[in-house]
């Protein structure tokens, strides 16, 4: 299967063709400042591994840079870019193949600044913009785990097929000066420790913003933290429409608890939505192993943006339906053959298990991406404490057409007091053609 | 329990959930002890070993077969297995019309293993084929007049009256000149003790006064398969039985290396063992809903497969569309199978040539019900195993094989089966019975395997692919004058078996050898091409693709040569009358031949094809009507005209028509297993869609009895539905249909 | 947790996401109801709950509680259900019989609440998949049933 989810590589790509030359080469070849500059090879205790192997659970390495089957952090996730693919790179501690061979200041400046030994600059398909803000002791510790708790696997690098010049990679200091972050994540005074854990962990090692913000036109976030109305308002990348994360009623967590946020992340489902698409990676690998302070933190911190009503639009209230009396519409009539026996004549799913469609993101979000893409590919497997999930969502690619699918969804889209208006067969088809069924087998990446 | 000692469910006792109604009568008759014309004897018994002491002929031993109960109903041990095809009904009437009692009043299970049970005439034991009715019908007719004059013999001893005095109503002896009349319940304890008559000494009904063959009686298992009662291997249950599901490797061939999590799903719910088997780990649990989570949730470390695999291993890089461009590059050698004229010379100089290239698909079986297998050892040793199978003389010498152990001591069971459309052949990498013995010995109670349905779909043998090259010349007047196909593809014989040196496979080919067509000069060849991919029989088999190539170039050379296709196959088929009368039979079904298009009454543009196909002893005749709807091809109606030469039962043959054109329909339209990176894209229903009501056609049949030999039924309606679907699609939309199936195309 | 199938209560231990089709068949012991896919394509595993029909590999056990469950075990005592058996065997529409008690359930479902249901109710509600092709032998029993209580 091609993995597209970074094709928002692609608007960075092109930046190359955009920025002319006359800026200053210094500029983006200097190796950035790190404080571990002169810390030599530091002592690595098990504590301290461990602790690193937390922090890279908290910012799920593995979820790029491990392949099912693969030996752990060996690399090798293919990205999908308009441009060409690109690869994630082998992270081991090996000395020729992976990074054995950097110091801390050199992991230090790959993960918070992008920029490899010799000042080679990365592809932010790294989520370093946001790693920009990890604290000095979490790179220290997750230094530490991929040094000693991860072995050694000789694996060379992938080179990505982006032809010459588009694959010139010094532009991108550019963007990290306009864009990423500098310094590591400074603690609000005026709010307490538990919120400022969770601003800690959204913001930086959890990268949520990666998905759930809006990019701008050079493909950057358009918000790094609260301080931007942007800032986890939801956006659509690689097919998927990653949710507003902020109280947004229809649109967000509005409906939400915080204690709801943290089954959600724990388990995988609640009472408003099971987990899918890209969210299934990042609770298979990394919410799930989150402490359950750190869960209350960031229940804690979301729960804390305000939403935006006008962006949001009139409340949903759930409507009742006579979806039985509606089947000369072709959408309904799908619904009740093909929908109903999980998610209920009713909308409203079966408790944790079956999401509701009635009042769920995908029904009253604009964008329609989730609700296609999951309808024609189905969901990846949850796997929660190791334990592959009891139910899941079929693939409909091969069964409805475009316009059959596009029907489905916009009856569901306004149905039961959902209004985030009809789906057309086109968008359907773009979206078949772009992306692969889900696989039936649980997929576990291991750390080790 | 109290089951008799000689049960053929074994000497430990009977499934604990026996249906209530077959209990009642099972208990009845061994507490009354007076039933018994046998009891269905597992070969080695003292009395079938008397039997065939005598050297007897196929299909006598007739204690080995029936069991009359004091309520005179009928158990018959079948030798063939019931998947639907309405084989049980069938044998109930074939016996019921010599043995004088009505179909209604039997009982059928499947017989065990055992040479009593080689009937067919010739000398397999299988059910598939579509063999079962045409190659024992004598045989089991013969049976049955056996078995009624053994009862008119315990009848003349019991009333004291000459033998030539009585006669049978259905059911019951009967002396006219007293008025007498003896149920066959109450003698069935003395004719056991008579020995089986000569078999050259009865005399067979004449067919003129049958009253069931011939008739469409009822199916014996309707009821019970509308109300739940009827059992499949997936739903016997033994007690102190555990449950146990597998996760395969992910390729065949692939062994298992270590168990990442083994310590964590062991600790998990419900779990009593976690096992490693060739190629794949087993949970055993208190339920099946607990192995299975538990068994998905190992994580495994899978090994490729070395190079003493047993197994035909599954390249990690395998593609079925890549594979079948490698087939269409294939340049031979190839083998023919037929060559008649001079093809060559006849294609070198001919003015007009046609020449086109044909693919079909890779296919699942998809039966409704997953495979499953149910082990159990016994104190003493011997092995009991319920599996569902169409061959179970075969699964039981291999299940010796495997175990070591004698093939006396291991009784098998042979269930009802829930589909198989030839599934439950005896596929090496493909049964999950392997599985289940190796686990209830490692746990030392019965053990039920259940594959999930998407491990079912992970290790199903495939209907194979082929890719044809064909090539043909018409004469001046458009009429085609020679033919060669030569097909680059392997068989489902010659896969399973091996090659078997220069022979060609016939399951290859058939469907493009065999055709009745007059056309001078053909040659039909094979590319034999071993692929990667296990494959396995698919109801009718090399018919199943091969009808479909044929039919299609046939109207492809209709086209060229400004024939009409239905006139053309008339004129091919010009001397052979049986096939000029089916054409016609279907033609006057469908109400006259109009090929279109034409707008229907709804508005909608319409056309029809014709097709045939002479598959297993049978001819078959379909004409389709299409149109196309929201980019779809919707087939509205199937005319089907077939001639089985003679016939048991219509209504069965209609139902199987209607199977045979959902399953013909469903390859045509919509079904596909595809491969990539070594694995198959759909493992359940929505990524391998079967056809569902919606797509249904109305099916039209006329059965037409030439008196030729007996033919099958099981099969024959399918071959010929793709063709003149494809054909009406051409026709209807001018774009030629050369593979199938049809969702890869776009029609505007 | 208690369990009301076929108007007996039942007692039983199980997972609260447990799927109703294993619990009816390897607790309860009720093989009529089959598996078939687990995924609600198939409708092998349709049971009654509340009257409607529901596919019961994907019903979490624990969202039937303080419901009627009918499985095909109990059909025959429903009216409804008594009917449609008769007209299934009247019609001989089983071969393999695999899928057929869903069939019935289903049928029996949409009867129960639409006594004379239209063609576009029918096919809305006859939605499951029969590998033996017995579609056609399934519309005629069905509108069969409908035309019957139509006269009735």
């Amino acid at each position: 299967m091609t993995h597209s989810r970074f094709a928002r590589t692609a608007g960075w790509l092109a930046l190359p063709c955009l920025v002319a030359a006359g800026l200053l080469a210094w500029y983006v070849t200097r190796d950035p400042a790190s404080p571990f500059e002169a810390e030599q090879a530091a002592r690595f205790d098990p504590a301290l591994v461990s602790r690193g192997e937390y922090v890279a659970r908290l910012s799920d390495c593995v979820a790029c840079h491990s392949l099912p089957g693969g030996k752990p952090f060996a690399g090798g996730l293919e990205m999908a870019t308009p441009l060409g693919a690109i690869h994630a790179t082998n992270v081991t501690p090996d000395r020729d193949t992976g990074i054995g061979h950097y110091s801390l200041a050199d992991f230090d400046r790959a993960v918070r600044h992008g920029v490899a030994p010799g000042g080679r600059r990365l592809y932010p398909a790294m989520p370093y913009p946001s790693y920009a803000k990890l604290s000095d002791d979490d790179v220290r510790a997750l230094y530490a785990f991929f040094m000693k708790g991860v072995q050694p696997a000789q694996q060379a690098n992938l080179a990505s097929d982006i032809p010459w010049p588009l694959n010139m990679r010094w532009p991108i200091a550019l963007w990290n000066g306009l864009f990423a972050a500098n310094t590591p994540y400074a603690a609000k005074p005026d709010q307490d420790a538990q919120w400022n854990r969770g601003a800690y962990i959204v913001q930086g090692p959890g990268h949520c913003g990666s998905c759930h913000t809006p990019r701008g036109l050079a493909f950057n976030e358009k918000a790094l933290d609260e301080s931007g109305k942007p800032f986890l308002a939801g956006a659509l990348l690689d097919g998927w429409y990653a949710p507003s994360l902020r109280a947004d009623h229809n649109t967000g967590l509005g409906r939400w608890s915080e204690a709801e946020i943290v089954q959600f992340l724990k388990t995988g489902r609640n009472r408003h939505a099971v987990v899918y698409g890209s969210m299934t990676e990042a609770f298979n690998n990394s919410t799930q192993f989150m402490s359950d302070d750190d869960l209350a933190a960031i229940g804690r911190y979301l729960k804390s943006l305000p939403g935006d009503p006008q962006r949001d639009g009139t409340p949903w209230q759930y409507q009742a339906e006579s979806v039985a009396a509606k089947l000369d519409n072709p959408g309904a009539h799908t619904y009740v053959t093909r929908c109903a026996s999980c998610h209920g004549l009713d909308g409203k799913g079966q408790a944790e298990w079956m999401p509701p469609l009635a009042g769920a993101t995908s029904a009253l979000a604009k964008e329609s991406a989730s609700a296609i893409n999951i309808t024609l590919n189905g969901s990846q497997r949850i796997v929660a404490a190791g334990l592959p999930d009891a139910y899941r969502m079929p693939a409909f690619r091969e069964q409805l057409s475009d316009r059959e699918i596009a029907e489905v969804l916009s009856f569901v889209r306004g149905a039961w007091g959902n209004h985030g208006g009809a789906v057309g067969a086109q968008a359907v088809g773009t979206l078949r053609g772009h992306t692969d069924p889900a696989s039936s087998s649980p997929i576990v990446l291991h750390m080790r | 329990m109290n089951t008799p000692v000689d049960s053929p469910l074994g000497p430990l006792g009977a499934p604990v959930n026996l249906s209530r109604r077959r209990f009642l009568l099972a208990s009845a008759g061994a507490a009354a002890g007076a039933l018994v014309l046998g009891f269905g004897l597992p070969l080695g018994s003292a009395r079938a070993q008397a039997a065939t002491a005598a050297g007897q002929e196929r299909g006598t031993q007739v204690p080995a077969f029936l069991e009359i109960r004091p309520d005179s109903t009928v158990r018959l041990l079948c030798p063939f297995m019931e998947g639907g095809q309405g084989t049980y009904t069938a044998m109930a009437q074939i016996v019921g019309e010599e043995l004088d009692a009505d179909p209604a009043t039997f009982l059928v299970d499947s017989a065990p293993p055992g040479e009593a049970y080689v009937v067919m005439e010739n000398g397999m034991r299988i059910t598939g084929g579509s063999m079962s009715v045409r190659m024992s019908y004598p045989t089991m007719r013969r049976l049955g007049a056996l078995a009624r004059a053994m009862l008119l013999q315990a009848a003349a001893e019991q009333l004291g009256v000459p033998l030539g005095e009585l006669s049978t109503e259905p059911g019951k002896v009967v002396h006219a000149a007293s008025g007498r009349s003896l149920p066959y319940g109450e003698l069935a304890e003395r004719a056991l003790d008579l020995p089986v008559p000569d078999p050259a000494s009865v005399q067979l009904r004449d067919p003129s006064q049958f009253r069931w063959i011939g008739k469409p009686v009822r199916r014996v298992d309707a009821y019970d398969k509308s109300t739940g009662k009827a059992l499949y291997t997936i739903d016997i249950k033994l007690d102190g039985m555990l449950h146990a599901a597998v996760q395969h490797a992910p390729r065949l061939g692939m062994t298992v290396g270590s168990l990442r999590n083994e310590a964590q799903v062991k600790a998990m719910k419900g779990v009593h063992s976690v096992h490693q088997l060739p190629g794949a780990v087993a949970v055993v649990a208190e339920r099946w809903w607990h192995a299975k989570r538990a068994v998905e949730a190992i994580q495994v470390d899978w090994q490729e497969p070395g190079n003493d695999s047993p197994l035909r291993p599954m390249p990690a890089d395998f593609s079925s569309d890549a594979y079948r461009e490698r087939l269409a590059s294939e340049q031979g050698p190839a083998r023919d199978e037929e060559n008649e004229g001079d093809v060559a010379g006849v294609l070198a100089n001919a003015k007009t040539k046609v020449e086109a290239t044909y693919h079909n698909q890779y296919l699942n079986h998809a039966q409704l019900e997953p495979p499953s297998a149910l082990a159990r050892f016994n104190p003493d040793g011997s092995l009991e195993v319920w599996l569902p199978n169409q061959a179970p003389d075969m699964f039981r010498d291999d299940i010796a094989k495997r175990t070591g152990l004698d093939a006396a001591r291991i009784t098998l069971h042979s269930p009802l089966l829930g589909g198989f459309f030839g599934r439950h052949f005896l596929y090496d990498s493909a049964n999950p019975y392997p599985q289940a013995i190796a686990l209830a010995k490692a746990v030392g109670r019965p053990v039920k395997l259940i594959w999930s349905r998407e491990e079912e779909f992970l290790r199903d043998v495939l209907r194979p692919l082929a890719v044809v090259k064909f090539r043909a010349a018409l004469d001046a007047d458009g009429l085609p004058v020679a033919i060669e196909a030569v097909s680059a593809t392997e068989g489902p014989t010659e896969a399973l078996a091996g090659k078997q040196g220069d022979k060609i496979d016939p399951t290859a080919l058939e469907g493009l050898s065999g055709k009745a067509y007059a056309i001078a000069n053909k040659r039909i060849a094979q590319i034999y091409v071993k692929g990667p991919v296990m494959l396995g029989y698919w109801r009718s088999v090399g018919n199943s693709l091969n009808d479909f190539f044929y039919e299609a170039f046939l109207d492809e050379l209709a086209d060229k040569g400004g024939q009409d296709p239905y006139e053309l196959r008339l004129h091919l088929l010009r001397d052979n009358q049986r096939l000029t009368n089916l054409l016609h039979a279907v033609g006057e079904l469908s109400g006259g031949w109009k090929r279109g298009p034409f707008t229907a009454e709804d508005g909608s543009k319409r056309a029809r094809g014709v097709a045939m196909a002479s598959p297993f002893g049978s001819e078959a005749a379909v004409i389709a009507e299409v149109s196309i709807e929201n980019g779809q091809v919707k087939v509205h109606d199937i005319w089907q005209a077939i001639d089985p030469g003679s016939i048991v039962n219509p209504a069965i043959i209609e139902a199987q028509v209607n199977g045979a054109v959902a399953l013909g329909l469903s390859q045509t339209l919509l079904e596909e297993a595809v491969y990539i990176d070594g694995q198959p894209r759909g493992r359940n229903y929505d990524l391998y869609p079967i056809l569902p009501p919606s797509r249904m056609a109305r099916v039209h049949v006329r059965i037409v009895e030439s008196g030729a030999k007996m033919g099958g039924i099981g099969e024959p309606p399918l071959p010929a539905v793709a063709p003149a679907v494809a054909n009406a699609v051409a026709r209807l939309t001018g774009q030629r249909i050369r593979s199938i199936p049809l969702s890869r195309y776009t029609f505007t | 947790m208690e369990l009301r199938i076929n108007q007996k209560t039942y007692e039983v231990e199980a997972d609260a996401d447990t799927p109703l089709l294993w619990v009816i068949r390897d607790d309860l012991g009720l093989t009529g109801t089959k598996y078939g896919c687990g995924l609600a394509q198939c409708g092998a595993c349709s049971v009654l709950v509340d009257g409607s029909v529901v596919r019961a590999c994907v019903t979490p056990v624990a969202g039937v509680v303080g419901r009627e469950v009918t499985t095909i075990e109990a059909i025959e005592a429903d009216s409804v259900g008594k009917r449609v058996v008769a007209a299934w065997v009247e019609h001989q529409v089983a071969q393999c019989g695999y899928c057929q008690s869903g069939q019935v359930m289903a049928a029996t479902a949409l009867l129960k609440h639409t006594p004379n249901p239209s063609d576009a109710q029918i096919d809305a509600a006859m939605v499951n998949l029969c590998r033996c092709g017995t579609y056609n032998a399934i519309h005629a029993a069905v509108h069969d049933l409908a035309a019957q209580q139509e006269g009735a």
